[in-house]
């Protein structure tokens, strides 16, 4: 929720293709003269967000109001003859009808530039060529500007933007082992940072391991006794989003534990479903219950002096 | 101040007169009730929504727009339930924020173990007076009087609090706490030999983490200097727990488990963004970071027959140095092209002394010393590509990445992968964007050698997946159409296929595929609809040697999920009654072949299934009162080998918690107003 230093727009939006460079006579007052609440356009609820406060200078309405972000509108103002279309102005979206060609709306990139003139800091500093910025993602798929809550800032409400496009994350969210997310209770953001990171999957941490450190720092040690994979990479074990197995792992046990334990005597043993109870082998120790963990059950390290096989 | 560099517009009658700025206090206030019909740790899992009952049902959310942006903002959730929150953010927009917030989160985790143990929750687990040791849980005469249930969950409490300054144009300084507490019982399991029992670890902790940073946006330079600091605390330094068997060598009655230790975590951290041009621009992190740890050891055993000597240290003095730090350079060398390459380093350097150690097998013998092995990596990636835009329709991209990953004590020093990718992003006249995307990446290590170490050593034909030699090939495609002004269609097929053509025993190859679609669609005025559908398929293979040699045998995974949802809404009166309907089914089965050369049972498939109705509608009585009412029918059943018909006795050796795979049919009932003020 901290605040932002948002820089103060020093210089409007540019005007782009064939858009005018004439400002309006009387700003905002002459925008929403049309752009009521019956309009197609409405605006009015612009006024419930932060971007229209006056008394914080570095908001649009403490400067060109409308034509901040949306370049000069006198043109786009001017009366039209019936069955006549507005004169373009710069639209934001990916359809914008007014936009100056209906094909060839606004580029994404020079929609982002407007906002980025103010929000270019913090978290948004590694934006440029970042998995969104490259993929042409606008500000404006995920961010709401004329609303007086933007539902991708509230942790309830944001994994449904950012399922609008990954799809396959809203699947695995409903898997039976998940992270809180389709609850409400866990926004994305609290891994991922969606502006641009130098990291895998634009995680907000440097690395997987310490991004899962933020809530599970029990897992972090350094202990004694590590299992190897587990310093280098929780998502060599685990899946983040969603699994069909217990405790979002890859694979259900033994068989994951097998891709990498070979060892002479039980580990290497294949464990078939003769093994389950009442199969012929009879219920086993190494199939049921916790599997491997029904005695090697500090997987994540031990700290004991005697936990090298990950027993104590 | 920076507004003066405006162009020179008139704005003498930009009077903002019909601007509705807000001022005062506005919000909501919501207060109800909800009825769940059945007990399931399953359901309420994440919410809190768990037990048969009645529940309160509170919500409200408050704003304040005072002069000189003085701005308040206050929300409550779910004020009855276990997964109740509370924020308030408040200052003057533009020069000072305040937040403080307060969340708790409950994780139910099971609702059908069975212990005999007494204690749960706490750090010593004892067994029932007239207890009988015996040799297997079979045998335990005194087994089926004393279990009793307990469940399994945890509950996180976390308050947050912060400021931020803005002290100047262009910087904010900020500092955020937050403290997590983490309370409540998980499973764990100990063992004696061969002979275990899964235990209640209790589960105490405080983590608390600090954030201080300051951060300048200037046009041509943008900088962050931030602290982050981390301390975990755990209440309970170990478990300990009675042997339920008949000890296999003497004095092995009581076991000791060691739970996560204390531990911190301190980074320094620095981001700078540099316009060098209007076409260029450079961005670098860096982070260095230690982590330590240094609980005092427990001793090796509680088995004082054995003598075991002390640990050659107190504590381990556990240090590890963290280094993270990139480089990413953009230059749009013309209108169409731009050339982008980035640098990573990401370094894991374990200082942690090492010892040798004697160790005592689960409390029972003792053993030769073995040394701790601190693992360090260092991760080096290069990232270049180029992205082409033939026409403002028309994007193409090309990249080639390079990665090498470097460990120490472990089978193999280096890995080395080369990917290749490009992608088309193209906007088709008719409403159309296309997204495909093509990879393929090979990674290669040299000499893998079983570590000396670590003994008994593993078969010499294994070579760990993440360290193998792979070839991974990845296709994805995404279309969006906007069919009319009022449907949106999106459809997506992903598939990735992972090889590992030198692995005799291990992991063999892997694929996963994914085939997505999502309709949006306004029907009327007054009804749209949404749909979604998404169908993956997660295949794997492995090699396995029971005789130590060659492959002997061999598994396979087919993991299939698919997942539908529909909704409806329809407003039926206009704002008057609004109606909506939303159905969701979701089935997964994971089916797991082994193929030994010899006929053996086949194993059912791991089976979930949920189903989902929702039905609502909000009435609205008047300008400020609505009333809202819902219907929630959920069911879900499992289907697990690993637990199905597994008791406390079943497994000879393995006194279980007879957990059940979780089962439910639940129906919600609620009703609640909204007051608007």
């Amino acid at each position: 929720p901290a605040e932002e230093a948002a820089a103060p727009p020093e210089t409007p939006a540019p005007p782009a293709g064939n858009l005018a460079s004439e400002y309006t006579e009387k700003g905002a007052d002459t925008c929403i003269k049309c752009h009521d609440e019956d309009s197609e356009f409405p605006v009015f609820s612009i006024f419930k967000t932060k971007h229209a406060q006056r008394a914080d200078k570095r908001t649009p309405f403490a400067g060109l109001q409308c034509e901040t972000c949306h370049g000069p509108g006198a043109n786009h103002a001017k009366k039209v003859r019936p069955g006549e279309k507005q004169a373009p102005i710069i639209a934001f979206g990916p359809r914008s009808k007014l936009a100056p060609d209906k094909i060839n709306p606004v580029p994404v990139a020079e929609q982002n530039r407007i906002c980025l003139n103010c929000h270019r800091g913090d978290a948004r500093i590694g934006w440029n060529a970042s998995a969104h910025d490259s993929n042409d993602v606008a500000c404006v798929r995920c961010h709401k500007i004329h609303a007086a809550r933007d539902a991708v800032l509230a942790t309830a409400t944001q994994a449904e933007v950012c399922e609008k496009c990954h799809l396959k994350e809203r699947a695995d969210f409903h898997k039976p082992s998940v992270h809180p997310v389709r609850f409400g209770q866990m926004a994305c953001s609290e891994c991922h940072n969606p502006h641009g990171a130098n990291t895998d999957a634009l995680l907000a941490q440097p690395t997987v391991n310490q991004t899962c450190y933020t809530c599970h720092a029990e897992k972090r040690g350094p202990f004694l006794w590590e299992h190897a994979p587990v310093t280098e990479d929780c998502t060599l074990c685990h899946t983040p989003h969603g699994s069909i197995y217990p405790a979002l792992l890859k694979k259900n046990l033994p068989l994951l534990c097998q891709q990498c334990h070979t060892v002479a005597g039980h580990p290497s043993v294949a464990r078939t479903a003769d093994s389950l109870p009442g199969g012929v082998g009879g219920p086993s120790e190494f199939l049921l219950a916790g599997s491997c963990t029904n005695c090697h059950s500090q997987v994540h390290g031990s700290n004991s002096p005697s936990g090298v096989k990950l027993m104590r | 101040a920076g507004l003066g560099a405006q162009p020179l517009v008139d704005t003498s009658q930009w009077l903002c007169k019909y601007c509705t700025f807000e001022k005062g206090w506005s919000g909501t206030v919501d207060l109800g009730a909800t009825y769940v019909s059945e007990d399931s740790f399953k359901f309420g899992e994440y919410t809190g929504l768990n037990k048969k009952g009645a529940y309160f049902l509170g919500d409200g959310s408050a704003r304040f727009r005072g002069e000189d942006a003085n701005y308040w903002n206050i929300e409550a959730t779910d004020l009855g339930l276990d997964s109740r929150s509370v924020s308030l953010e408040g200052g003057q927009q533009g020069a000072v924020t305040l937040f403080l917030n307060y969340k708790e989160l409950p994780h139910f985790i099971s609702d059908s173990a069975v212990t005999p143990y007494f204690g749960t929750g706490s750090r010593s687990l004892t067994l029932p007076t007239g207890w009988v040791p015996a040799g297997t849980t079979g045998g335990m005469s005194a087994l089926p009087g004393s279990l009793h249930e307990v469940d399994l969950e945890t509950k996180r409490t976390r308050i947050g609090m912060g400021v931020s300054l803005i002290p100047a144009t262009n910087w904010r300084y900020s500092l955020n706490f937050r403290e997590e507490t983490k309370e409540g019982t998980q499973r764990v399991a100990g063992t004696f030999f061969f002979n275990s029992a899964q235990l209640v670890m209790p589960v105490d902790y405080v983590t608390d983490q600090i954030d201080a940073s300051a951060s300048y946006s200037g046009r041509q330079l943008q900088a962050k200097f931030a602290y982050y600091g981390s301390t975990f605390n755990n209440k309970n330094q170990s478990l300990t727990w009675q042997n339920a068997y008949t000890p296999l060598l003497g004095g092995a009655t009581e076991g000791q488990l060691a739970l996560p230790p204390d531990n911190q975590f301190h980074q320094l951290l620095a981001s700078l963004g540099y316009q060098f041009s209007e076409k260029t621009r450079g961005t670098a992190d860096i982070a260095f970071g230690r982590m330590t740890q240094d609980d005092p050891f427990l001793p090796p055993t509680l088995n004082a027959s054995l003598g075991a000597p002390n640990p050659p240290r107190d504590s381990l003095a556990g240090k590890v140095d963290t280094t993270n730090a990139s480089l990413k350079l953009v230059s749009a060398v013309t209108g169409q092209m731009q050339l982008n390459a980035a640098y990573t380093y990401n370094d894991r350097n374990n200082k942690t002394p090492q010892a040798a150690y004697v160790w005592v097998t689960t409390d029972s013998f003792v053993n030769a010393p073995r040394t701790n092995l601190p693992y360090s990596f260092t991760q080096n990636t290069i990232k270049l590509s180029a992205d082409y835009r033939f026409t403002p329709r028309l994007k193409t991209s090309v990249g080639y990445d390079h990665d090498t990953h470097e460990r120490t004590f472990q089978e193999t020093d280096k890995t080395r992968e080369d990917t290749y990718w490009a992608r088309l992003i193209a906007r088709s006249r008719e409403n159309i964007d296309l997204t495909f995307k093509l990879s393929h990446a090979q990674r290669d290590q040299s000499n893998y050698v079983p570590v000396p170490e670590i003994t008994p050593p593993e078969n010499p034909l294994l070579v760990k997946y993440y360290m193998a030699n792979r070839t991974r090939d990845s296709a994805g495609i995404r279309v969006d159409v906007a069919a009319t002004d009022s449907v949106t269609v999106g459809l997506g097929a992903d598939v990735s296929r992972d090889d590992y053509p030198d692995s005799a025993l291990g992991l063999t190859n892997g694929s996963d595929f994914v085939l997505s679609a999502d309709v949006s669609a306004m029907l009327t005025k007054k009804t749209s609809l949404h749909f979604f559908l998404n169908h993956e398929e997660i295949d794997s293979k492995q090699a396995g040697s029971q005789s130590f040699s060659t492959a002997d045998w061999f598994a396979e995974n087919n993991d299939k999920i698919d997942v539908f949802g529909v909704g409806v809404k329809h407003s039926v009166l206009e704002n008057k009654l609004d109606v909506g309907a939303d159905y969701t089914t979701s089935r997964s089965t994971g089916a797991i072949n082994l193929d030994t050369g010899t006929p053996t049972a086949t194993f059912p498939d791991l089976v979930t299934l949920l189903d989902s109705v929702k039905l609502y509608a909000t009435y609205h009585l008047k300008d400020n009162i609505s009333l809202h009412g819902a219907y929630w029918y959920e069911r879900y059943d499992s289907k697990n080998w690993m637990l199905d018909g597994v008791t406390p006795s079943t497994i000879p050796n393995v006194l279980a918690f007879g957990e059940q795979p979780p089962s439910y049919h639940v129906n919600v009932i609620s009703l609640s107003m909204r007051y608007k003020f």
